[in-house]
């Protein structure tokens, strides 16, 4: 065949190196729809739900069983059943049903009513109930900071930026475990440069991460995996009761914490069933609500290539994480892993979440190079944070981004790394030289760091754990070393996990120390003039880019 | 990629339930329940055969000793390669699922701990499959080789990750509930 000239351009195009396939329902290959997907019913007896969605008490699985006796409130659950879903689905785009009203129906529900209900939806109906049931009425962001040598120096530097740039969360992950300590001691001092209040995170092994989360190095967590198929948890070693214990680990030990699920997981472990990716993930959604976790991150996360993939997939993330509101909990909405080589295709994903606003848009942006990003890439990075500041301006929206200036950015990532250069030297481990404390002021990657010598910062991090140096110890060397802001900033952190209020839903926590969480700072929206509108402030800091030229400069 | 002006042929005989090996320089190779058989390349259109071969050749010239298995029961790349060498004379094996990944396991590792893990299958070269296989030769004589440089692409998600689902669910049809893993004979004919 003679090749069409305009179809030889269109394969060059970025999007179609991105991967499609067509349904396989039998496989789980389906986004919110399969043959397979149970149908909606409920059975209560004695105050016990025995009849779930089509399946009798005695052919329940775990996830049912774990769904019927945690999640749906019995006292309700058959009367909310016996409502439409389309009805349902109405009051959810209606501004004159109140965010309580669609809490209340949703403790009475079951996974494939909730499947049923948002199938009715479209994508702008969906971003029309996230605005409304989003559970902290101010939106914000999350980002990571990682490098692929795990230098410290960098990662503080890039971390203090990070803060300086609006994120209220920074999370961090390594390329080799053994530095594990040190990106936790990196991002706590990097943040808290910036400013006091920022909750950061290191993503490890569950254990490991618990113990760092312990010591005071850490302040939140998201590691802790479900799935929405027995045969997946069971692959995993793990069940929906001992999330629910790990869940409680962190949380008395005042660390905040959220579980980490998302369409298409069970797809990838060849466990799905034959159900809709939607239907298994309402289901992790639902056992997430039961173990009683303040919030949810999802939005497919690392599998994000195989809804991707199917039609209606990204619809299908959006509706999952609209499901996850629709339990009242904190969505930290993914966006957070490269799912497409367009840049027209991964702006558009990305608005589905930034326009309605999450409690965190991101559940990482990479606040490094892609190149530099060991969760292996986000939608969006360092590169397109103009990009994204622009976004905002243009449609008067708040992406939880702040424009900087340059001289402040440069003035804080020195300030971090001189701070890690006095740590390190109080503590005995390696030293940090006044070049290394120079390259990370101006770097923008790992590239731009000189070598360090690995194995003697790998003994060190071990120390960390070995001597169980804690936040405090930090705060005190940093005190002793003139840091003192920077000092008593994570010791208003510790205290933090001792008052515990950040362990509300949705919390984040203010320069000034306050949690703003669902408690306070409640989603009251109801139409036009309600719920989160920008404050004149915020709105003229969105709108004042540095590229922007004003008109009187003109003769 | 490296291209070939020939074609290798290959025949994969199943020879009873794996035995315990003795040998202490021997890798045994853990193959996925639908390798060279029901599934013939890997996610990149290389052959099966290319691929083996590859890997033994890698054994054999590092010095060591070469037994293939086939995992039945499961899968999983940990779980088959730890299988592996657990039956290994020397404790190192090598898993490799039809779509490519794989994975050099010793067998007083936990199993989702491992010596060297390939995992994205896209990237993995016939060069590569050899450096491994020199690798996994190189432990079991008793060395401590440097790790084979693993090559990562954050854009190889959005290109392949439902492929290798697809493969993956494909690759899990062939799995026999409970099997024990079975000796496998590879003859390889080059043709053309």
């Amino acid at each position: 065949m003679r090749r069409s000239k305009r179809f030889e351009i269109l394969e060059q195009r970025p999007v179609n190196k991105d991967g499609f396939v067509t349904e396989w329902p039998e496989m789980g290959f389906v986004a919110m729809r399969s043959p397979n997907d149970p149908k909606p019913s409920i059975a209560v007896e004695n105050g016990r739900v025995i009849e779930l969605d089509g399946k009798k008490r005695g052919d329940f699985d775990m996830i049912d069983q774990f769904i019927a006796d945690y999640t749906i409130d019995a006292k309700v659950a058959e009367r909310v059943m016996a409502i439409d879903s389309l009805e349902i689905a109405r009051k959810l785009v209606d501004i004159h049903v109140s965010r309580d009203e669609i809490i209340a129906l949703t403790r009475g529900i079951t996974p494939a009513k909730v499947l049923e209900v948002l199938n009715h939806l479209n994508v702008v109906e969906m971003m029309m109930a996230l605005q409304k049931m989003r559970a902290r009425k101010t939106p914000s962001n999350q980002c990571h900071v990682t490098n692929v040598r795990d230098n410290p120096v960098l990662m503080a530097a890039d971390a203090a930026e990070a803060g300086l740039r609006g994120f209220d969360e920074e999370e961090t992950t390594v390329g080799v475990v053994r530095y594990a300590p040190f990106n936790a001691l990196a991002l706590l001092i990097g943040s808290q440069t910036a400013r006091g209040g920022i909750l950061t995170q290191d993503a490890l092994e569950e254990a490991t991460e618990l113990r760092l989360a312990m010591l005071g190095l850490t302040s939140y967590a998201e590691t802790i995996s479900i799935y929405g198929t027995e045969q997946v948890f069971v692959d995993g070693d793990d069940t929906p009761w001992s999330k629910s214990f790990l869940a409680s680990a962190y949380a008395s030990r005042g660390a905040k914490m959220r579980f980490t699920s998302g369409t298409g997981s069970e797809v990838q472990m060849a466990g799905a069933e034959g159900k809709s990716m939607l239907y298994l993930e309402i289901r992790c959604i639902m056992m997430a609500k039961g173990s009683g976790v303040q919030g949810l991150q999802n939005g497919s996360i690392s599998c994000i290539g195989v809804p991707a993939a199917v039609p209606s997939g990204i619809r299908a993330i959006l509706a999952e994480n609209l499901a996850t509101t629709l339990f009242d909990m904190e969505v930290a909405s993914g966006n957070d892993q490269t799912f497409s080589h367009s840049e027209i295709r991964r702006s558009a994903k990305l608005l589905l979440q930034m326009l309605p606003g999450t409690d965190f848009i991101f559940s990482g942006y990479s606040a490094v190079p892609n190149s530099d990003n060991m969760f292996a890439g986000s939608n969006m990075d360092a590169g397109d944070l103009d990009d994204y500041l622009i976004l905002q301006r243009d449609m008067m929206v708040d992406g939880g981004l702040r424009p900087v200036e340059e001289e402040h950015v440069l003035e804080v990532r020195y300030q971090a790394a001189k701070a890690m250069q006095a740590v390190f030297d109080e503590l005995g481990f390696p030293e940090i030289t006044d070049e290394e404390v120079e390259a990370a002021t101006y770097a923008n990657s790992s590239e731009d760091m000189p070598q360090r010598n690995v194995v003697e910062d790998l003994k060190a991090a071990e120390r960390i754990l070995r001597e169980g140096i804690t936040g405090l110890d930090i705060a005190l060397v940093l005190a002793k070393c003139g840091y003192r802001t920077v000092a008593e900033r994570i010791f208003a952190m510790l205290k933090q996990r001792v008052a515990g209020d950040y362990l509300h839903t949705s919390a984040i926590i203010d320069k000034d120390n306050v949690v703003v969480s669902a408690v306070n700072d409640m989603n009251d929206y109801r139409g036009p003039g309600t719920g989160y509108r920008m404050s004149a402030e915020r709105w003229e800091e969105i709108k004042t880019i540095r590229q922007a030229i004003s008109p009187s400069e003109f003769g | 990629m490296t291209s070939s002006a020939f074609a290798i042929e290959m025949k994969l005989n199943e020879c009873g339930p794996a035995q315990k090996g003795h040998h202490p320089h021997e890798v045994v190779i853990a193959i996925a329940p639908a390798f060279g058989k029901e599934m013939n390349k890997t996610i990149v259109k290389v052959e099966h055969a290319a691929v083996l071969r590859e890997v033994i050749a890698g054994i054999e010239e590092q010095g060591g000793a070469v037994r293939i298995n086939r995992s039945l029961r499961t899968a999983d790349l940990a779980f088959m390669a730890h299988e592996a060498a657990k039956l290994s004379g020397s404790g190192i094996g090598i898993g490799i699922q039809s779509r490519g990944t794989t994975v050099i396991h010793q067998r007083d590792l936990d199993p989702l701990s491992n010596l060297e893990l390939f995992p994205q299958s896209p990237l993995i070269t016939l060069e590569t499959y050899r450096a491994i296989g020199r690798n996994a030769a190189a432990y079991a004589l008793g060395g401590s080789p440097n790790p084979v440089p693993v090559v990562n692409d954050q854009m190889a998600r959005p290109k392949y990750q439902a492929v290798a689902a697809i493969l993956y669910l494909k690759e899990c049809e062939s799995i026999v509930p409970e099997a024990r893993p079975v000796e496998v004979m590879a003859e390889f004919k080059i043709v053309g």
